[in-house]
């Protein structure tokens, strides 16, 4: 046992240990604040949180969880991206090497199903913040930021669901985007679309409105794989990183951990 | 056994309509619960549903079983009352759930569904929603009773007892990351993501689903025309969630589970959360099969299932089938009465104002107030749309085919 | 000095003589006028700079040219089509139904009008229905059940007067709620 602890001391004590981590093995109060504090990654904490805070009870890690499952989306998502050519010819059968050629074939399905995970993970935390009431003053800005974080999540799921170029994945969405179609005043099928005109001729129809807008064509197609590929894989995941940022920074700054102020 | 299968199928297309309107009294069931026997507002209220349920029941079969059902499942409730949040009763209810649906697995039809790789977690979700509501309202009437007795709810007495993120909360966090990986990569090893033949523009398939957690939206669909179920509403479902914090005033219940000292709040968002949110995409997932038509849990998806979905308007029901004349050209007249019905609706809020609600248009303010009843008008316009489409096969009340605009 | 000096206040630091101050003092008036409406001017120009950068980004999502499969094709001759049939043939590669009456022939273009679902003829039941949300039409492509708001959209069909076959051309649909099926262009009359 000795020798053991002999090296882990002699590691904890080498100038490379010491010169990434700075602190030691934190065993004493003043360590633990500047473990925390001297790290980029941990200092995202405060150096005390309430103890509720730290109860799964209450806090149930949804948030966490959503945040961690987006890491494991991106990490996947980024391995994919070495195989997966967002071209009619190429993406579905790029899917299907994908689980029966590439090494370890499960990342695909881990970013599926960790999509899937994520959204529920959203939906609970969401769940948990209302249920405790953690939307309240000072707290409303950043119940907001959540919000629009859960539509981000929905809609990277959803330009995610193309890609495969499968059946159920055209199909899903034809569905979905057709409802723009209907959309009030820009939709070739909305209420009032049809009496933007100009004389005698329809200034929307199915060749402008808004949902040749989103697919880039008049059905879904080669261009609508290409844009729901940039929108998955460069556009949504920015803007959600970003507003990640500023949720994780107004947690810290509204009070902490949700808890009664 | 084909006698349960049928009557569980009838309960099940029933159960839509059962779950929509008696959970606007879920918290008032919570009341009933709070000490074993139905207090008197809540008990009034109970016995008016159960009339109306027993009364529609005469004319509309399935209704007749579920007003069994509600008698059932409120004569349990009410037995079972605080003892609900007891954790064994949690346990055993969790038992049974998980237990219904694993023997269930044993039916082929009920297999075929429920296996669906896509369909997997949201399997999971229900048991999860289940769980995590249960926990919310145990913490809540915890913290309900210590409030009642005059004390503080225990989050507020941990308030000043802090803990060091590190070790503390570090590594919590570690733990939670360590398990989640280890579940997805056992659930990526053991469950293959699926993947249907190649795309083929010219066959959709039957039935043909949107992304599971859009099936709530493809469900209201079936009610509403594009526009509004899958733009307006939808948009003023983001809309009412942000405006939330802006229009909820009340300073009680602030970090802590709580629920009388927030019921008006917990009752609405319960309702759109489990009822139009989860409970829809439930339906759409696992309930609604070939040709989008309602199958039962234990029912076979056949594609030929003829059901007559012809739906007349509004404008029709009145106009000929009531007044015995043909329809008028014009529609400003043929539409009036829909119209007059929707405008009537929407101007609600000032006559809530002025009558039953006065206690919290004074409280709230006027645009606080007028904010959120016409968010919560938007919001029942789902299910009264739904019961109305159910009653008398109404399809539009208002119909304005010249204009797209169709209500 | 005693008197308070704001910053859109020309100050002449030396006393000028008579008319030269009066001038200086003049401009300085106008300049404390015009100030609002200097920086109204600029956030205007802002916020239409911002807005037309916004409309270039937002035409730029809307491409001039589309890389689409044919709209047009020649479908062979009337007596190809039995009376009172729905005809398939095109579905798969052009998604058309033609459809042969008494009297005329049409063509149906094979996208529900409700989600862009592509609906199944059923012979026995005689209409066609779509899968995805059971809305449900007549041979003659009006809706008669299910969510759908409208009848299926026509396409428009002719004769080419060199060889006699029917030329279907997707590219001009015929609304009927609009009564656009009144138009000799959206059928051919035996």
């Amino acid at each position: 046992m000795a020798s053991v602890r002999g090296i882990q001391e002699g590691i904890v004590n080498s100038q490379i240990w010491k010169s990434v981590f700075r602190v030691g093995i934190p065993n004493t109060n003043r360590k633990r604040v500047l473990a925390v504090l001297g790290s980029l990654i941990l200092h995202l904490h405060p150096v005390k949180v309430r103890r509720s805070g730290v109860r799964m009870s209450y806090t149930w890690c949804m948030g966490g969880t959503s945040f961690f499952l987006f890491l494991v989306e991106t990490v996947t998502g980024l391995l994919l991206m070495f195989y997966y050519r967002p071209t009619i010819e190429y993406a579905f059968t790029d899917i299907m090497d994908l689980r029966e050629q590439a090494p370890f074939g499960i990342m695909r399905e881990m970013h599926r199903w960790g999509a899937h995970a994520m959204v529920i993970a959203v939906w609970l935390h969401m769940f948990r913040v209302f249920m405790t009431g953690s939307y309240k003053p000072p707290r409303e800005f950043n119940w907001n930021v959540g919000v629009i974080l859960l539509v981000l999540t929905l809609l990277l799921s959803f330009t995610g669901y193309l890609l495969p170029w499968d059946q159920l994945a055209i199909w899903a969405i034809t569905v979905g985007s057709s409802m723009a179609r209907a959309t009030p005043g820009a939709g070739n099928e909305g209420p009032m679309s049809g009496l933007i005109k100009l004389g005698d001729i329809r200034l929307i129809h199915a060749g402008d409105d808004a949902r040749f807008g989103l697919i880039g064509g008049r059905s879904i197609g080669a261009a609508t794989l290409l844009r729901f590929y940039v929108l998955h894989c460069v556009a949504i995941p920015l803007v959600a990183g970003f507003l990640m940022a500023i949720h994780f920074w107004r947690v810290r700054k509204d009070g902490g951990i949700s808890g009664p102020l | 056994m084909t006698f349960f299968k049928d009557f569980i199928n009838v309960l099940s297309a029933a159960s839509i309509s059962f779950l929509l309107l008696s959970s606007t009294f879920g918290c008032i069931i919570y009341f009933c619960l709070l000490d074993g026997r139905l207090r008197s507002k809540g008990g009034a209220a109970f016995v008016v549903l159960g009339v109306i349920y027993f009364v529609a029941g005469i004319f509309i079969r399935p209704l007749l079983y579920l007003a069994v059902a509600y008698v059932l499942i409120l004569f349990g409730l009410s037995n079972l009352g605080p003892r609900l949040w007891d954790k064994k009763t949690g346990k055993w209810l969790l038992i049974f759930g998980m237990l219904g649906f694993f023997v269930s697995f044993f039916d082929p039809n009920f297999y075929l569904i429920a296996a669906k790789p896509d369909n997997v977690p949201i399997g999971a979700m229900i048991f999860l929603l289940g769980i995590f509501t249960w926990i919310a309202l145990r913490k809540a009437y915890l913290n309900d009773k210590q409030i009642e007795a005059g004390g503080i709810p225990w989050e507020k007495t941990e308030t000043s007892e802090k803990l060091f993120v590190w070790p503390d909360l570090v590594y919590t966090e570690m733990l939670c990351m360590i398990l989640l990986t280890i579940v997805m990569i056992v659930w990526s090893v053991g469950l293959r993501a699926p993947l249907e033949e190649a795309a083929n523009p010219t066959s959709s398939p039957n039935p043909a689903k949107a992304p599971w957690y859009f099936l709530g939206l493809q469900e209201m669909l079936v009610y509403f025309d594009p526009w509004l179920a899958g733009v307006v509403l939808p948009g003023l479902i983001i809309v009412g969630l942000m405006a939330i914090p802006y229009i909820d005033t009340n300073p009680k219940g602030a970090g802590y589970f709580t629920f009388i000292e927030r019921k008006w709040e917990l009752g609405i968002f319960l309702y759109g959360f489990l009822v139009l949110w989860s409970f829809l995409i439930i339906t759409g997932t696992f309930l609604r099969g070939p040709n989008w038509n309602f199958f039962g849990p234990y029912e076979y998806w056949d594609p030929n299932k003829l059901v007559p979905l012809v739906n007349i308007d509004l404008s029709e029901l009145v106009w000929v089938q009531w007044l015995g004349q043909p329809l008028p050209k014009l529609w400003p007249i043929r539409e009036m009465f829909g119209i007059i019905l929707v405008v009537g609706y929407m101007s609600l809020p000032p006559l809530l104002a002025a009558g039953p609600f006065r206690r919290f248009y004074l409280k709230m303010g006027a645009p606080r107030f007028y904010v959120g009843a016409f968010l919560f008008l938007v919001m029942m316009a789902l299910p009264i749309k739904m019961v109305l489409r159910w009653l008398f096969n109404l399809k539009y009340i208002v119909h304005i085919g010249e204009l797209f605009f169709n209500v | 000095m005693s008197e308070e000096i704001t910053p859109y206040q020309v100050v002449p630091k030396t006393p000028l003589a008579g008319s030269a101050a009066a001038d200086i003092r003049e401009q300085g008036e106008m300049t404390r006028r015009s100030f609002p409406f200097v920086i109204t001017a600029a956030w205007l120009a802002l916020t239409a700079a911002l807005g037309g950068l916004a409309s270039v980004l937002g035409r730029f999502m809307f491409p001039n040219v589309l890389f689409e499969p044919v709209q047009k094709f020649k479908a062979g001759f009337v007596a190809d089509y039995a009376v009172g049939e729905v005809d398939e043939r095109w579905k798969d590669k052009f998604g058309i139904w033609l459809v042969r009456t008494e009297e005329t022939v049409y063509a149906l273009i094979s996208v529900c009008t409700h989600l862009g679902c592509t609906p199944n003829w059923l012979p026995t039941q005689n209409k066609f229905k779509c899968p995805c949300h059971g809305s449900g039409y007549y041979k003659s492509g009006v809706n008669f059940e299910g969510p759908t708001p409208r009848p299926l959209e026509r396409a428009k069909i002719s004769i080419d007067p060199s060889d006699g076959q029917i030329v279907v051309d997707k590219s001009k649909q015929f609304h009927q709620e609009r009564g656009e099926w009144t138009d000799p262009e959206s059928f051919i009359k035996l």
